[in-house]
């Protein structure tokens, strides 16, 4: 039996991915040529990466934001804010660092990729589990040290990228770093095959989210291998995080915003439904601020400056209306 | 389910002093004391939420760390204090919760008629589907019991049920904690602060000071002058009423 | 006399880097040569060499002493430029300058900056006094987000009107553009150091509040604005010259309260004699790394200063509001 909610909600959603996919058609197709099928073709091999590959942002940095929000039972803090993108362009940097601009792990995109997945895997995991540790949970003090440490780790991977080639800087810190202007598209495949087994291989651990969502005591009283599942979850979260910055770049504000969105729009707890919810208005947001952006601004201005801007103030608002910020530890 | 030899202590200092005691099953069992006496140590680490130092907690023949969790928490269920959910949460949506150690995510008709009963036991079914953080604190707090009773343990731990309610819920909590024993067949463990709701109410009375146990017995053997005041280091009365020992403090 | 020693410490460990400080370069410039007067050493000396010391010593001093009043005037320690949004207004400001006269001088640029400067610790400060906080950590973070509001803004003009190269100077400081007639603004922040010593007494009153300060006849809002105003005015003057410069203000005031307490009167010169020591040796180190080049000021002490400031947070999270005066409480903190 599902309750009235769960249909309503489902109905939602359903509205939400025909949204969507209007947003991506509209994307892939608003200006192109169609009777030129030279023109045509170009046009497709330029976007349907890019819009693939916002999709698969839009997809991880939506789970991943919903997951670490229910692991932390908080809902104003996401990965990105405590600065897990700066990590993943740190690691990308020292491991071109260490292994030299010449070698093949500087040439070979998924081979460095891969290299940076399991850093990231084990750094992270030490770093946030030991930052939880530390401040006992306490979500102010996570959320302040977390900004911190972003700007600790794009203070170093911005002073390694100068010992590199200090004449080149400008040009090596671009081709380090993914955006939206120069996507990563050819890890493409390699990421949504990641994607897809991270999903399949914690298949159990999504589906306890609901329970971990009533806390640690009742969730360790319903029979929930707790820590454990906790450890996977976090590392699942920390790999999601570096798969969408390193196909588009580090974009602080999203996870925050569609996240949200998702939890306002939908006032569920059920985590099947809210993590859709959250990819949808994740991909709603980053292609239809793209499709703005070419065609209104035309180019001139990245998409990840207005969701820095909106995202700042829906942070700010979130913080000041929330009375219970300080004690839902 | 008893406990021999129960250690714990935090950055050096012992808050859980060799207790040892044996829980008489199908009965109410109050623990008492001053604060940071231990009560709620114990309470946690009998429901494996605290992990002990040293010591041994035997459930049903087999340690208590030994049992794999789900299992576990078909025969035994804990309350604690803190329940906040930041989340959008019916309250049947809740007491659906408690099927989880049985059916997973995956609710059976089986599953829904026993959350129906424990709604109803509890009283609850004009609020069934109101959100969890609209509530008052009695009605979340009998919300939470009912997602216990539909756990269906044998044995039920709870962390100061009536904390932060007024006499009125207060009393109907013990109410129900003494209908959870006597017509569910249910052994309840709970630590109280308030000595004259346990005594009442319970059947037994577990005393704390300092880490260890002061008394451990039947209401009547535990609820003496002499007893009360090197428990709590003030002079007490001990009055009977419609046959229960009461205390008046002062 | 013991009540000094910090401060006669601080001051000789300034002078020996100092000099250490004139002597390390891409040139070779000996002592001997400036004394035998050899022109081409003198020339490097007074036009690079020099400048480039001085404009040091005003940016770690002026930084310091403006997070110091700032942190006495809101009474919460997390506040400071980079916290407070004062930097990233400042920045904006410039930008605004470039965009309406793009052949302004250093001077009008500066203009824009205190003006903007003043203008957005105004508000930052308005606002969180208008919002009764519970944590004092709520300030800050509420600080950094403003400032990345502001900074958003500020990416958008920049891009809109093609200037991001144009502004990259101002966002990343550093002091390899310091050359005599380029920098002389920085100089700004001495009269008002010595102002903000003058008045310190009153930033200390009008700290402890409203009608604290009303009861022994001290104009709160007065001193306040004119307190925040010379903060911001510091903070304007350093970043049109070098660029933002971030954690120094919010560090170092900490550092040193730990140890002095935070009577402003007997803190103010020490914590601008730290402040311009940590920057000196932010600074020799930037420049000794990966010499012939240089690493900007601004990534050394971003490391550093975060560093510092994550210490801070997990000290204070262990032994709460009141900052122990015990001994070396960093490296204990340090070392675990």
């Amino acid at each position: 039996m599902k309750p009235a909610a769960y249909k309503k909600n489902q109905k939602k959603l359903f509205m939400l991915l025909l949204l969507a996919l209007l947003v991506t058609a509209a994307y892939l197709t608003i200006g192109v040529q169609f009777d030129n099928p030279k023109l045509f073709r170009y046009a497709m091999k330029i976007r349907i990466p890019k819009a693939a590959a916002m999709l698969i942002t839009a997809i991880s940095i939506g789970g991943a934001s919903i997951v670490f929000q229910s692991i932390i039972n908080n809902t104003i803090v996401t990965p990105c804010l405590l600065g897990m993108n700066s990590l993943y362009t740190l690691i990308h940097t020292a491991v071109v660092f260490a292994a030299g601009s010449g070698s093949i792990l500087a040439v070979n995109a998924n081979l460095a990729f891969a290299a940076d997945l399991v850093l990231m895997g084990i750094t992270a995991t030490a770093v946030y589990g030991y930052l939880f540790r530390k401040t006992k949970h306490n979500i102010l003090y996570v959320l302040l040290v977390g900004t911190v440490l972003s700007s600790f780790f794009s203070s170093i991977q911005s002073a390694m990228t100068r010992i590199m080639d200090p004449n080149e800087y400008d040009a090596l810190l671009a081709s380090l770093t993914a955006s939206f202007s120069s996507i990563n598209s050819e890890i493409l495949l390699f990421a949504l095959l990641l994607m897809i087994i991270l999903t399949f291989v914690l298949r159990k651990e999504l589906a306890l989210l609901d329970v971990l969502t009533l806390g640690k005591d009742q969730a360790v009283n319903l029979g929930v291998d707790y820590d454990r599942c906790i450890r996977r979850l976090l590392l699942g979260v920390t790999l999601f995080i570096a798969i969408a910055t390193a196909m588009v770049g580090p974009i602080s504000f999203l996870g925050l915003i569609i996240a949200n969105l998702a939890r306002q729009f939908l006032k569920t707890y059920r985590h099947s439904q809210l993590i859709w919810g959250s990819a949808l208005f994740g991909m709603v947001i980053l292609i239809g601020g793209q499709l703005m952006v070419e065609r209104v601004y035309s180019y001139s201005i990245p998409v990840s400056v207005f969701i820095t801007i909106g995202g700042g103030l829906y942070f700010l608002y979130l913080l000041l209306t929330r009375r219970r910020v300080s004690s839902c530890l | 389910m008893f406990v021999k030899d129960l250690i714990k202590k935090y950055d050096g200092k012992t808050v859980v002093d060799s207790v040892s005691f044996q829980l008489p099953e199908k009965s109410v069992i109050s623990m008492i004391g001053p604060n940071g006496a231990g009560k709620s140590t114990v309470l946690n680490i009998l429901s494996r939420l605290i992990a002990r130092d040293s010591g041994v907690v035997d459930f049903q023949g087999t340690d208590i760390t030994k049992w794999k969790s789900r299992e576990l928490s078909k025969r035994l269920a804990i309350l604690t204090q803190q329940n906040n959910i930041q989340m959008k949460l019916t309250v049947r949506e809740l007491v659906a919760f408690g099927r989880f150690p049985y059916s997973g995510s995956r609710i059976t008709p089986e599953d829904d008629a026993v959350i129906d009963r424990a709604i109803s036991y509890m009283e609850l079914d004009d609020f069934r589907d109101r959100f969890i953080d609209e509530l008052s604190g009695g009605q979340r707090q009998r919300a939470y019991i009912a997602m216990v009773i539909a756990q269906d343990t044998e044995y039920i731990l709870l962390d100061e049920p009536t904390n932060n309610l007024d006499i009125y819920h207060a009393t109907n909590m013990m109410k129900i904690v003494r209908r959870l024993c006597d017509e569910l067949g249910k052994t309840v463990i709970l630590v109280l602060h308030e000595i004259n709701y346990a005594a009442f109410y319970s059947d037994y009375i577990c005393a704390f000071a300092e880490g260890r146990i002061v008394k451990f017995g039947t209401v009547k053997e535990v609820m003496t002058r002499e007893n009360l005041s090197r428990i709590y280091g003030v002079d007490f009365e001990i009055m009977e009423v419609s046959g229960k020992p009461l205390s008046i403090y002062y | 006399m013991k009540k000094y020693s910090s401060t006669i410490v601080l001051a000789v460990c300034l002078l020996i880097l100092s000099a250490c400080s004139l002597f390390v370069g891409v040139i070779d410039v000996e002592a001997g040569d400036l004394l035998t007067g050899d022109l081409k050493s003198l020339e490097i000396f007074l036009i690079s060499r020099l400048p480039r010391l001085l404009a040091i010593l005003c940016t770690g001093a002026g930084m310091s002493t403006a997070g110091l009043i700032m942190q006495q005037l809101c009474q919460n320690k997390f506040v400071s430029p980079t916290t407070g949004a004062t930097i990233s207004s400042a920045q904006l400001g410039i930008l605004i300058a470039l965009l309406f006269m793009p052949s302004s001088t250093l001077g009008s640029r500066a203009v824009f900056a205190f003006l903007a400067a003043v203008l957005g610790t105004w508000i930052f400060v308005w606002f969180i006094q208008r919002i009764p906080f519970k944590d004092a950590v709520m300030v800050p973070l509420v600080g950094i987000m403003f400032g990345n509001v502001i900074g958003g803004i500020t990416n958008y003009l920049a891009y809109k009107y093609e200037m991001t190269q144009t502004l990259s100077t101002w966002l990343v400081g550093h002091f390899s553009a310091v050359l005599r007639g380029r920098y002389e603004i920085v100089y700004l922040t001495a009269p008002l150091i010595l102002l903000a010593f003058l008045f310190a007494n009153h930033f200390n009153i009008v700290g402890m509040g409203k009608d604290f300060s009303r009861n022994l006849g001290v104009p709160y809002n007065l001193v306040l604005f004119m307190g925040l105003t010379i903060a911001a005015m510091i903070t304007a003057s350093i970043v049109v010259v070098v660029g933002s410069i971030s954690y120094i203000g919010l560090v170092v005031p900490n550092i040193v309260s730990m140890f002095k307490g935070d009577k402003i009167r007997g803190t103010l010169a020490d914590t601008a004699l730290f402040g311009a020591l940590f920057v000196l040796v932010c600074d020799l180190i930037g420049r000794t790394v990966i010499a012939p080049y240089e690493l900007p000021i601004e990534l050394i002490v971003g490391i550093l200063g975060s560093l510092l400031f994550i210490l801070l947070l997990f000290h204070r999270l262990r032994h709460g509001r009141k900052a122990p005066k015990i001994q070396w409480p960093l490296l204990k903190g340090g070392a675990r």
